[in-house]
């Protein structure tokens, strides 16, 4: 036990060193502002549950029914999510970590090394699940004015289902990594996962929930409520769960407590095995994992013919960009889901049932078409943050190669800058003009959209490019990760800003011309200096917000130490 | 060739590299040693652009780096300590990506190319992602990037870690011959017997100041020892 408390105590002292020491006050205000934007976001979800629960257990004899269900559809998808964050972070954390080498050349079992990986694996795949699903079980209490027990209760019950989901994970991975190398195993799972979430998630999607509003579909609602009291799989370690929390929400404490102790008494179990399989062929699977690479394609020739007519250097950065991005197969399954994303944004266009609302058609389809413009750029800002801002970060240690290269990093910069810029256009561009095609908007609004995408774009890439060069990791083993990072969070609400300052700017001088078009009436002078106005405001924040975060970016990045 | 004008780098209070001069005419090869933190890679990063002097000047061939970086650079050839590259592009298209941002022409660079995977025994792999190289591979693609436009200045950073006795002696004699060329060999080493081997002069760096530069010859006789080697004169100068 020695040992293993001796293998964790770097972490530990890491987490201490980072948090607490005296000169870290940018630490302290970064701590500040995530735990503020955390708190603020756990007591959405705590607000929303509330009032959701409130609104069920009006509801009578449904709403139990209702609450029961959504409770057991939640300690659900919280022991799966619990499962894919788990073989995600105890692959990295028994396999591809850096430090490996080192704990495995110390005088210590390798079953012991595996314990405290996988102990550390286990907080850390499960600590924000349970953080964030928290407020959800608490508003149970409050609302079915449970006893004390129950939150009792409750915490024991989801540390147990952690315990179990990242015990299952572990013996998956070890078992896996036997038969396949490690990393090829992460791209596996993180392709499984996500075609997993995509399914789901265009199933509930195409189910078109917005049709329960309607009552001619209630027919179909009253076979959904029957569906509704099916039992969940007895076999599940989330139904024992469910079981225990339902059993202490109406007071049956006996039949809680069976439940919690079936719940622990596996977990036991599942340590139990997982150390005795651990014992037996972790160590031959990282073993295997030290093997060199299996190469998969013929990469011969170094021609890019659809880039000759690039200059020499900017060639030379966009091939690399291009040939290291589509060779990074952890960016296939990002490219699928972005894919998806613009399918399913379009989709919920296609399906909104704008004729049945009170409002005058014309109206609220040309409303929708100018909110589309602010939607689709958080839209933007999402993917902008997924690709572009970790563009810098993605040169990882090689960065000296830019710094030595001689060409100015303004340049490097740009040429980073035109290569998200363009595809990211091209996406935003189709999004707004499927979307306004399928709510039939006037073509000044179509016009106007174009238009207004088209600068907005570069201003979202320049921050994203800026703020990515702005604060780089270039040691971070996954750079995808950098936009979670203070840098990104800025990103994000400059972002955030400067879309709202477009709108908020453009939003009346368009509402003017807008009725004006359709009750054909002519527009004062007055109105016109404000519209003019306007719009070159909105304008001038464009240049600023393409020009800026690049300045800003390149003077931080010139002064980086590597 | 090289030439450090009252070089300075501070980190806040902490003087990594104090008031450093020294000249590097056109063929030689200077060797840099000194203990761990004496400011040896503090002092290649500035004169290879990677990072900016607090105080003082770096002229490369006679341009400034500070006030033309770009041209400066273009003259050189920067090999640092440890080969971090592109993982994702292979040994081939690694070679290219540098020679297009040297301006080498495409002609040339099929030539080059070849001719430098041949020296470093890379041929075989120029194909292969530089991810599935060895440590002693990517050092030796490096040094093969570094010469593919023919610098007139080498800045080397630990040349010989990671290659294996065949390579080392493969390098020092392209080193010599090189400088006989006329190209100007900056070299760092921890390894004294390489430094001894091959350059023409050796400074010694010291708590971020140059303590004795000349050829070993020199050395010796500023530490009053003529028959010790390399390694004691280095001792007797570091000593507190």
């Amino acid at each position: 036990m020695k040992n293993i408390i001796t293998l964790l105590m770097p972490r530990i002292c890491s987490f201490k060193g980072k948090r607490f020491s005296k000169n870290n006050t940018g630490g302290l205000f970064k701590l500040l502002l995530f735990g503020t934007i955390g708190i603020v976001f756990w007591g959405g979800i705590f607000a929303v549950s509330l009032r959701v629960l409130g609104y069920f257990k009006e509801i009578a004899e449904l709403g139990d029914i209702l609450a029961c269900k959504l409770l057991s559809m939640i300690i659900l998808t919280f022991f799966f999510l619990l499962v894919f964050s788990s073989i995600l972070t105890s692959l990295s954390k028994l396999y591809l970590s850096r430090d490996l080498s080192l704990v495995h050349s110390l005088p210590v079992p390798s079953y012991k090394v595996f314990i405290a990986r996988w102990i550390e694996s286990t907080a850390d795949s499960s600590w924000m699940v349970i953080v964030y699903t928290l407020p959800v079980f608490i508003s149970y209490g409050i609302v079915y004015q449970t006893g004390f027990l129950f939150y009792i209760n409750m915490v024991i019950t989801l540390l147990s289902l952690s315990i179990i989901a990242s015990g299952l994970s572990a013996v998956l991975v070890i078992t896996a990594v036997n038969f396949l190398a490690a990393s090829r195993i992460r791209n596996i799972g993180l392709f499984i996962g996500l075609c997993f979430f995509l399914v789901l998630f265009f199933a509930f999607r195409f189910l078109r929930p917005e049709r329960l509003v309607d009552p001619e579909a209630f027919a179909t609602a009253l076979f959904y409520l029957k569906a509704l009291k099916t039992p969940a799989p007895p076999y599940l370690p989330s139904t024992w769960a469910f079981d225990s929390m339902k059993a202490l929400l109406y007071g049956n404490i006996t039949e809680g407590m069976f439940q919690l102790a079936l719940l622990w008494s596996f977990a036991g179990v599942i340590v139990f095995m997982v150390i005795i399989i651990a014992e037996a062929i972790y160590f031959k699977g990282l073993s295997k994992t030290r093997t060199a690479q299996i190469r998969l394609f013929n990469y011969k020739g170094t021609r890019s013919l659809f880039l000759t007519f690039l200059s020499r250097p900017v060639r030379a950065f966009a091939v690399k960009e291009l040939r290291t991005f589509f060779r990074d197969q952890t960016q296939w399954s990002q490219l699928f889901l972005v894919a998806a994303l613009v399918v399913i944004y379009i989709y919920n266009f296609n399906v909104l049932p704008i004729e049945k609302a009170p409002i005058k058609t014309v109206y609220l389809q040309n409303l929708l078409s100018f909110l589309n413009m602010g939607l689709a750029g958080f839209v933007l800002t999402a993917v902008t943050a997924r690709f572009a801002y970790p563009a810098v970060s993605t040169e990882k240690q090689a960065f000296w190669l830019v710094k030595s290269a001689p060409i100015p990093l303004a340049n490097y910069l740009w040429i980073k800058f035109i290569i998200y810029y363009l595809p990211l256009l091209i996406l935003t561009e189709i999004l707004i003009v499927a979307t306004n095609i399928l709510l039939k908007v006037s073509p000044f609004m179509m016009g106007l959209s174009i238009i207004n995408i088209f600068f907005m774009v570069p201003g979202v890439v320049s921050m994203g490019i800026g703020f990515g060069a702005a604060y780089p990791d270039f040691k971070s083993e996954n750079p995808a990760q950098t936009v979670t990072s203070f840098g990104g969070l800025l990103f994000m609400i400059a972002c955030a800003g400067y879309i709202g300052a477009v709108i908020i700017i453009e939003a009346g001088p368009v509402y003017n011309l807008f009725i004006a078009g359709i009750k054909e009436t002519p527009l004062s002078g007055f109105m016109w200096i404000w519209i003019i106005g306007s719009f070159a405001a909105a304008f001038m924040i464009n240049i600023l917000a393409i020009v800026l975060p690049m300045k800003f970016g390149e003077k931080k990045l010139s002064r980086l130490l590597i | 060739m090289i030439e450090l004008k009252a070089l300075t780098k501070r980190y806040g209070n902490f003087v990594a590299v104090d008031n450093l001069n020294l000249l590097i005419p056109k063929g030689e090869i200077f060797g840099f040693i000194g203990p761990n933190g004496a400011g040896k890679t503090t002092t290649i990063n500035m004169i290879g652009g990677i990072l900016a002097p607090t105080l003082g000047t770096v002229m490369i061939c006679g341009i400034n780096m500070e006030s033309d970086p770009e041209k400066a650079k273009r003259k050189i050839g920067f090999i640092p300590e440890r080969p971090y590259l592109y993982e994702k592009l292979t040994g081939m298209e690694f070679l290219k990506f540098i020679a297009d941002l040297y301006g080498v022409g495409e002609d040339v660079f099929l030539i080059k190319s070849q001719e430098k995977l041949e020296m470093f025994f890379l041929s075989d792999w120029s194909d292969d992602l530089i991810e599935s190289y060895s440590h002693g591979m990517k050092q030796r693609l490096v040094m093969a990037a570094a010469l593919v436009h023919d610098p007139e200045v080498i800045i080397v950073d630990e040349p010989m870690v990671g290659l294996d006795p065949l390579a080392i002696k493969m390098v020092k004699n392209l080193f010599r011959s090189l400088a006989k060329q006329g190209v100007t060999i900056f070299i760092s080493t921890h390894t004294l017997k390489v430094a001894e081997d091959i350059c023409d002069r050796i400074g010694v760096i010291h708590k971020g100041a140059l303590i004795a530069s000349g050829t070993p010859e020199d050395l010796k006789r500023q530490v009053n020892e003529t028959d010790a080697d390399l390694e004691q004169v280095f001792i007797r100068l570091t000593e507190e």
